[in-house]
């Protein structure tokens, strides 16, 4: 196993991923690193994997996740509101998009609850299958489908009031 | 022109029904020019789609990371050429033992067994040497030559 061949190429959809759950972009640096070190000092064990990214994207949801909880737990322990940590991050992507209503789209995908979030971006932005966002996510394909299905009924509701 | 194919697509993508195929016709569409007014509202979500795909991080991150990995690979090697000299000497004793027994055993063949057998067995050469230093004496006195004879003897036999 080569790293820049076999482990390198898995950075973007990593960092969009992680991106997505910790809605900041240096966490979700970091997280992207952390995952691609991992990865590498277990190369020998991951040749056995059956899918080297979705292994890594359910590597990189696990770090992320943890790191929201940690947040979460922070917050609370400082008796503050506890979606401080999300949501306020409205120009995350402020030099891709600068559409404002883009924008828009990108604060209601955000809206979404995690699972929605993350189901919508394997989906409709990573062009990944049901039954892979379903191994990514440990989840069965129609728990993928219901979350993907009530985050686009959100969105679709929510894009007519533009 | 008939947007049917269109409308009916996106009715299936809201119900979770469309193909990875269809939602990529979708996404082409609505990056197009050619979008109808009442299909607008929608425009904006499929485009915004294919751009948050365009995310990524630069070099700066690919280069960071080499660096890292390139640090760790050095210290996990550190400890295996720590031990490469010590190799090369393990190495070059056991060329010099192999030269050297070869050498040793080439010479021995070229040489007479008589020499072997001595180095072999000392205490014959030992013995036979007193002997020829008794025989020295018997010739000064040739008075008891069997006595001395058989003290030798028992000695050999006892270092044997």
């Amino acid at each position: 196993m080569d790293f820049t061949r076999d482990i390198l190429p898995l950075k973007n959809i990593l960092f969009r991923t992680a991106l997505r759950i910790t809605m900041n972009r240096e966490e979700a640096e970091d997280i992207v690193q952390d995952t691609l070190l991992k990865l590498w000092e277990r190369r020998t064990e991951m040749s056995k994997v059956d899918s080297l990214e979705a292994f890594a994207i359910s590597a990189a949801r696990n770090l992320a996740l943890d790191r929201i909880a940690l947040h979460r737990n922070r917050v609370i322990s400082l008796n503050e509101e506890i979606h401080d940590t999300e949501d306020n991050h409205p120009s995350v992507f402020d030099n891709i998009i600068n559409n404002e209503r883009q924008k828009h789209i990108h604060n209601l995908i955000n809206q979404l609850p995690e699972k929605q979030r993350t189901a919508i971006q394997l989906r409709d932005i990573e062009g990944k299958t049901y039954k892979e966002i379903a191994v990514i996510m440990g989840i069965s394909e129609s728990d993928v489908k219901i979350n993907i299905y009530r985050g686009r009924d959100f969105l679709k509701k929510n894009c007519k009031n533009l | 022109m008939n947007y049917d194919y269109i409308e009916q697509l996106i009715d299936r993508y809201f119900s979770c029904q469309t193909t990875l195929q269809e939602e990529q016709i979708l996404r082409s569409f609505f990056n197009g020019n050619d979008v109808p007014g009442h299909l607008m509202q929608y425009a904006e979500l499929f485009q915004y789609e294919d751009e948050a795909k365009q995310e990524s991080l630069g070099s700066d991150f690919d280069e960071r990371l080499l660096s890292i990995i390139n640090k760790k690979e050095r210290v996990v090697l550190n400890p295996q050429r720590r031990y490469v000299p010590f190799f090369r000497a393990a190495a070059i004793v056991a060329i010099v033992l192999t030269i050297g027994s070869a050498a040793e055993k080439a010479l021995s063949d070229k040489s007479s067994h008589s020499v072997e057998n001595t180095e072999i067995n000392p205490y014959i050469r030992q013995a036979d040497i007193q002997n020829t230093i008794k025989i020295k004496d018997v010739s000064q006195a040739e008075a008891k030559p069997q006595a001395d004879s058989l003290t030798v003897q028992p000695a050999e036999n006892k270092l044997q």
